[in-house]
């Protein structure tokens, strides 16, 4: 026989007291301890700052390390963190002031300047073979006169270094003996000076966090969060409501934004946080010209579209940086929706009957709907758009290759010299960075170098004013939109304050 | 018996390396790897270089599939590339979960659909067309529902609405009341289309023998209805489905990879796909070689169940 009844009739028992036993159990009460219970959207990867990658795993270790500047929630100001201070008369000599009394995680002791001196000569080490030491290469010399005092001497002058220092991968101030007693696994094993420590990992379900009850900034308010690996929105949407999870880490489809928000969910977001360029790759001849590259900006109307598709998540963006960046202008050329003047500039340039250009994207992002709308829109004034759509790796060979006509590019970044210098500066031509159209403007590329340098905060301003303008004027990258982060939560979840980077610290955030 | 079972281990050795080269050449000719999988929007050039380099992922396919065999050789599954764990580690605890929901499945299909093939074939051998037809047709409706849209509904259904499960949660084996809460969900997910495979096969294949003197012969012999077709005919239609049984696990584990996407189960199903999507060549190897293995064994059970159903045949 196939079956044997009864070992059927046993199974059945079995199974029914298993249910039974399942909704017999009695929910535990957390009253005295707080617990928030996060979705994480994806595998973690690690948390070594000399490694880390994407934004969820940042986000991580944002809490659980600390730079010595690092950004106000709100305004995404720099501000102090493990130093308490900072001088420079020429932004070539840097003098920091550390802060006292400050305890690692897991008893590793007080933090001092050697551990300032560790970890940026660790991440420069070829060994550690970090994609982030570019980041630091314009330091010379680092001293340390006494336990609290670290002084970085910088080859070239550079306004922007705090950038380079803050609470972000390459700033992220590890310990020594951490990183050796953790051999090769230092990225399961992180240790720092911020607000939470790990506590538990399994990288196929969640992480816990626990709060560092010596922080010196005193012991955050949460004991306990627990981060539960969700991928599929649908999914997550459906556990907040149901209530097994507080608070979701990005949204970003508008279905559930619209039906979370209908039901009285708190929509915590951060607006403006980065731009989405569209790289128009000069290497295909009729984009070399500058009269199409302006009528295909004309030609899109972007307003419309981010109406149309994602009204909630996506706002018109007309420069390469945020408007929240202190060196942002508004002073550059503006491309009004004009098919009119867009088809004259295309026949100027000797294409009256347009031309067919391909759009480089991920077969998993598919043909996306503000696509649909340009290629609809490119039609009106002869331009056929075709997509070729092939899987994320290849996609980002292909695109880090600069083999490509149209692609796509969103870099997150607070400094807004992180997103001048790796689009515009020719040393970031493709395939060496993300110059992906191969940029090379003497005048902008002086210009970069020495706004760098300048001291002058009005001088400065005016410096990176200009670049802008010939940017956007150049307009080998056009900017589509302005993207939002949302990350919707129960109400009685507060001081969700996602920063410019997407990050959350935790430190704020509180449970009723 | 033992000659066979060797001739099936040297198959078995051979089908292995097989698959093994394979795997290692295709999945290195798919363009991309884990170094710019992983880097995404934010790195290229040099900076990505020296991550591919960290990898190990710049020295010659030649050595790498070397060191690939020798560690397979020695049981060493090595480390995955992204994230520096052992992939056995990541295999023995995901594994269990995707065993489990597979088997549940297979049983709970069973229990279901072989009474209810049954039951369409003897309706349809007594020309009680309409039942039979209402079983075959929501059969038929079930078969063609993907799983990835079965397993949203369910979830709004179940989870949401009636709130009967959770759509999140710890998986963990050593507490069972919580896991099988977490699991029930998507054994009735994949188990919807396999009993509607199943049941179709069942009562095709107990209807033909209903047809045969035999059972006309224990009818006449006085038994009961009962007894006849479910001691007499399904016995003699368990071939084939035996075959169906061996073959859709085989499916099921396709379909795992599917509900453990959408259900959050950290099973082996999960592990590929991030593997694939990170492009995490040691971590999809071994998965595979594993993968061919499970099918290789179930053939090879389903031999045996053949042998042991049906004294006629002969390997």
């Amino acid at each position: 026989m196939i079956f044997d009844r009864r070992r059927i009739v046993s199974l059945l028992a079995a199974t029914a007291s298993a249910a039974l036993a399942s909704t017999a159990l009695p929910s535990v009460s957390t009253a005295q301890e707080k617990v928030l219970k996060v979705r994480f959207y994806d595998d973690p990867a690690g948390f070594d700052p000399a490694t880390i990658f994407r934004i969820e795993n940042e986000n991580i270790a944002f809490n659980i390390f600390s730079g010595l500047t690092t950004y106000d929630s709100k305004t995404g100001k720099i501000i102090p963190d493990l130093a308490e201070a900072w001088e420079t008369d020429d932004n070539q000599l840097w003098k920091f002031k550390l802060r006292k009394g400050v305890k690692w995680q897991k008893g590793y002791g007080d933090f001092t300047a050697a551990d300032v001196v560790y970890t940026f000569t660790r991440m420069r080490d070829p060994k550690t073979a970090s994609p982030y030491a570019p980041e630091l290469a314009n330091i010379d010399k680092i001293e340390t006169p006494d336990d609290y005092t670290v002084i970085i001497r910088l080859k070239a002058p550079d306004g922007n270094f705090l950038h380079q220092v803050a609470n972000y991968h390459q700033g992220q101030i590890v310990n020594k003996k951490a990183i050796e007693d953790a051999g090769d696994k230092v990225r399961w094993n992180p240790v720092g000076t911020g607000p939470y420590a790990l506590d538990f990992i399994d990288v196929n379900s969640r992480i816990v966090l626990k709060r560092h009850k010596d922080y010196f900034r005193g012991p955050a308010p949460i004991e306990t969060i627990n981060f539960s690996i969700i991928k599929d929105e649908n999914t997550s949407t459906i556990a907040l409501r149901n209530g097994e999870i507080d608070l979701v880490m990005r949204a970003n489809r508008e279905e559930h934004l619209d039906t979370l928000k209908k039901e009285g969910f708190k929509m915590n977001r951060v607006e403006n946080y980065a731009v989405a360029l569209k790289v128009l790759n000069p290497s295909f001849k009729p984009l070399s010209d500058v009269r199409v590259r302006q009528a295909i900006a004309h030609a899109i109307d972007y307003d419309t579209i981010n109406q149309a598709t994602a009204p909630s998540q996506q706002a018109v963006a007309t420069n390469m940086l945020m408007p929240w960046m202190d060196v942002y202008s508004d002073d550059v050329p503006k491309y009004k929706y004009d098919p009119v003047k867009a088809k004259k500039l295309l026949a100027e340039a000797g294409y009256p009957n347009g031309f067919t250009v391909k759009h480089l994207n991920t077969s998993a992002q598919g043909v996306t709907e503000l696509q649909q709308f340009e290629i609809d829109f490119l039609s009106k004034v002869g331009i056929t758009m075709k997509m070729e759509l092939v899987d994320t790796p290849t996609f980002n060979q292909k695109r880090n290759a600069g083999d490509f006509e149209f692609a796509t590019r969103l870099l997150p970044a607070v400094n807004p010299d992180t997103i001048l210098f790796n689009y515009l500066h020719p040393s970031n031509a493709s395939p060496k960075g993300l110059n992906g159209a191969k940029y090379d403007n003497p005048k902008v590329t002086a210009l970069l170098e020495s706004a760098r340098a300048e001291v002058d905060p009005k001088k400065r301003k005016a410096m990176y004013a200009e670049i802008q303008k010939i940017a956007m004027t150049d307009l080998y990258y056009l900017p589509m939109y302005a993207n939002h982060v949302t990350w919707p939560g129960k109400q009685k979840v507060s001081g969700v304050n996602i920063n410019y980077l997407g990050q959350v610290n935790f430190f704020e955030v509180d449970i009723k | 018996m033992l000659a066979y079972s060797l001739k099936k281990l040297v198959q078995l050795f051979i089908t292995t390396l097989g698959v093994v080269t394979l795997v290692f050449f295709t999945l290195r000719l798919i363009p991309g790897d884990a170094a710019s999988a992983m880097a995404g929007d934010s790195l290229s050039g040099e900076a990505l270089e020296r991550l591919r380099e960290q990898m190990g992922l710049t020295k010659p396919y030649l050595v790498q599939y070397l060191t690939y065999l020798k560690g397979l050789a020695s049981l060493d599954f090595g480390e995955t590339i992204t994230t520096g764990l052992s992939v056995f580690g990541l295999m023995k605890s995901a594994l269990p979960i995707t065993l489990i929901i597979a088997i549940s499945t297979i049983v709970f299909t069973v229990l279901v659909s072989i009474p209810l093939g049954t039951l369409a074939a003897f309706m349809a051998h007594k020309g009680h067309k309409g039942l039979d037809n209402a079983i075959t047709g929501t059969a038929m409706v079930l078969d063609l529902m993907p799983g990835f849209w079965t397993g949203l509904v369910f979830l709004l259904f179940f989870s949401l609405k009636l709130r009967w499960f959770p759509a999140s949660g710890d998986v963990n084996i050593a507490d069972p009341a919580s896991f099988l809460q977490r699991i029930a969900l998507p054994v009735l997910v994949l188990s919807v289309t396999q009993i509607a495979t199943m049941a179709r096969i069942t009562r095709t294949a107990v209807l033909e023998v209903l047809g045969e003197d035999y059972i006309r012969t224990a009818r006449s012999l006085g038994w009961s209805e009962l007894r006849v077709l479910f001691r007499h005919a399904l016995k003699n239609a368990a071939l084939p489905i035996v075959t169906v049984v061996g073959l859709s696990f085989g499916s099921l584990l396709n379909g795992t990879v599917i509900v453990e996407f959408i259900f959050n189960i950290p099973g082996i199903g999960s592990l590929l796909v991030n593997g694939i999507n990170s492009r995490d060549y040691q971590m999809v190897q071994n998965l595979i070689i594993f993968y061919a293995l499970i099918f290789v064994s179930i053939n090879f059970i389903t031999d045996l169940v053949y042998r042991k159903l049906d004294p006629r045949v002969k390997f």
